[in-house]
C-alpha cells in the first residue's frame, strides 16, 4: 500500500548552514495517526513545512500520496488539511466569508460539517476574525481545514495556547475526523496528554534525527528508565554502549539511561554487567520518557 | 469508563482492565452489547485504533465477541479459568498486596477492611444500580 506521507532521508539547514534536519525518514499509513515530538527547535515545524511543499529539502525525498508536494501542488493540497502554528486567518473577513472562499477552493467541501463545527464551537459566521480569541481563530483555522474532509490533515502545534476545554474540543473534532474519513493525521505538540491520546504512534526528533519511532503501546511496554548510582559508570557512552541502552545522561548524583526491556530483566543485566547494586527501573507514562531521552543534563 | 493517560498502564490495557473488571464483577453479562470502537473512541476522546486493539485483545482473550454487522457483545461462554493457575496468580498477588500494606505500616485488620471496599466497588455498585432499575 503506497503510504499517505513518506519523507526519505530528509536534510535541511538553516540559511546560516546550521543543520536542522539530518536524514529523517519514516512514513504515515492510511489511517495512521503519528505524534511529532521534539523540543523547540528540533525541527518538528521545518519537516511539516516540508511535507506542505512551503520549504523544499535540501537532500532527501517527500511524497505525499505519492507524489511531490511542490510539483503536484494542486493535486496534493485538495487532499490534505493543514493548520499552521501560527496560523494567520485575513483579520478583516467574517467567518463567513472565509468559509465561502474555502468552499469555493474545495470541492469537496462539506456543508453538514461546517455548521456542525460552527455549532459546536459557538462560533457566528458574521463575527470578524480580528474580533476572535485566540481560541476562537484556532477553531476556525482547524474548521478550514477539516471542512473538505481531507485524508491528510497536518497540525502543527493544535493545541499551542489553547485552555484545557478548548484542547479537548480540538482533540474530539480530529476523532471525529478519524473515525468518519479514516484520515490519516500527523500533529506535532507539546502535550503529552494529548499526544497519548489519540498518538497511535510516536516519532521523536533530536539533533536532526529520529531518536524514537514506536507504537505509543510498545513504547510503555517495552522501555523503562534505569537508574543507577553515578559512580557506576565513568560516562554516559558507557552505559550507551550496553545493548538496549538508548540514551544515557547524568541528573545530580545518578544516571538516568532509557533502556529497551522490561523493569525486572534490564535491572538484572545493569547489575550483573556493572557489578553495581542499587541500580532501579522503572516504567514511565510518555512524558518522562520525553525528558530522559532530550533532556539536558543535570 | 475513565482512562488516564498518565496512567502506567498503556490506554489500550486501561480500556481492557475495566472491562474484565466489569465481567468479573457482574456489570457487564454475557449477550450484554458494548459500544461501538466509534462510540467509545468519541466518547472517551481517544483514537479509534486504540479502542479496537482493545477490544481484539479481548476478543482474542475470549472475553467478547464481535458479530458482523450487529456489534460487539460480552462473550456467551467466558473463558474457562484454569483453577490451578488462577489460584496461584490470586495468591502471588495477595502475597505482593500484604508486603506493599506492611512496608506501609498497615496491619491485617486494615488490609481486610480494604479489600471488602475493593469487593464492594466490584459488585456492590452493581447491587445497587439493579436496585435502581
Amino acid at each position: 500500500m503506497t503510504p499517505i506521507l513518506e519523507f526519505e532521508n530528509i536534510a535541511r539547514s538553516y540559511t546560516s548552514g546550521v543543520p536542522v534536519l539530518d536524514g529523517v525518514s519514516f512514513a504515515l499509513a492510511p489511517g495512521e495517526v503519528v505524534g511529532l515530538l521534539g523540543r523547540n527547535g528540533a525541527g518538528k515545524t521545518t519537516l511539516i513545512r516540508i511535507a506542505m511543499g512551503m520549504l523544499y529539502p535540501h537532500a532527501g525525498a517527500v511524497r505525499v500520496f505519492g507524489q511531490s508536494p511542490i510539483e503536484n501542488a494542486v493535486a496534493v493540497k485538495k487532499r490534505v488539511g493543514y493548520v499552521a502554528e501560527d496560523q494567520v486567518l485575513p483579520p478583516g473577513s467574517s467567518i463567513a466569508e472565509l468559509t465561502a472562499l474555502h468552499r469555493y477552493l474545495f470541492p469537496r467541501w462539506d456543508h453538514g460539517l461546517e455548521a456542525e463545527l460552527l455549532e459546536r464551537f459557538a462560533l457566528k459566521p458574521e463575527a470578524r476574525i480580528k474580533s476572535l480569541s485566540r481560541g476562537q481563530a484556532r477553531q476556525v483555522a482547524l474548521l478550514c481545514a477539516v471542512c473538505h474532509r481531507p485524508e491528510l490533515l497536518i497540525l502543527d502545534e493544535p493545541a499551542g495556547g489553547l485552555d484545557p476545554a478548548a484542547r479537548r474540543e480540538f482533540l474530539e473534532t480530529s476523532i471525529q475526523l478519524l473515525n468518519r474519513e479514516g484520515s490519516s493525521i500527523l500533529f506535532s505538540s507539546h502535550h503529552m496528554g494529548d499526544v497519548e491520546r489519540i498518538g497511535g504512534r510516536v516519532v521523536l526528533l533530536d539533533g536532526g534525527k529520529v531518536r524514537l519511532d514506536r507504537d505509543l503501546d510498545r513504547l510503555r511496554e517495552d522501555l523503562c528508565v534505569a537508574m543507577l548510582p553515578r559512580g557506576s559508570a565513568p560516562d554516559s557512552g558507557t552505559l550507551e554502549r550496553i545493548p538496549g541502552c538508548l540514551h544515557a545522561r547524568p541528573v545530580f548524583d545518578d544516571w538516568h539511561a532509557v533502556f529497551e526491556g522490561a523493569p525486572e530483566a534490564v535491572e538484572r543485566r545493569l547489575n550483573d554487567s556493572l557489578g553495581v547494586n542499587g541500580t532501579r527501573c522503572v516504567r514511565v507514562p510518555l512524558e518522562e520518557l520525553f525528558i530522559e531521552m532530550v533532556g539536558s543534563d543535570r | 469508563m475513565l482512562i488516564n493517560p498518565a496512567d502506567e498502564l498503556p490506554i489500550y490495557r486501561q480500556i481492557m482492565r475495566q472491562i474484565t473488571e466489569a465481567i468479573a464483577g457482574g456489570k457487564l453479562k454475557s449477550g450484554d452489547k458494548l459500544l461501538s470502537h466509534r462510540e467509545l473512541s468519541e466518547q472517551l476522546v481517544i483514537a479509534p485504533l486504540t479502542v479496537k486493539k482493545a477490544y481484539d485483545e479481548l476478543e482474542l482473550l475470549g472475553f467478547i465477541e464481535t458479530a458482523r454487522g450487529r456489534g460487539t457483545f460480552v462473550a456467551a461462554k467466558l473463558p474457562v479459568p484454569d483453577p490451578d493457575a488462577d489460584l496461584e496468580r490470586v495468591r502471588q498477588t495477595a502475597r505482593r498486596l500484604l508486603a506493599q500494606a506492611y512496608l506501609a505500616g498497615m496491619n491485617f485488620e486494615q488490609v481486610r477492611e480494604i479489600l471488602a471496599d475493593a469487593h464492594e466497588h466490584l459488585i456492590g455498585t452493581h447491587k445497587s444500580e439493579k436496585e435502581k432499575a
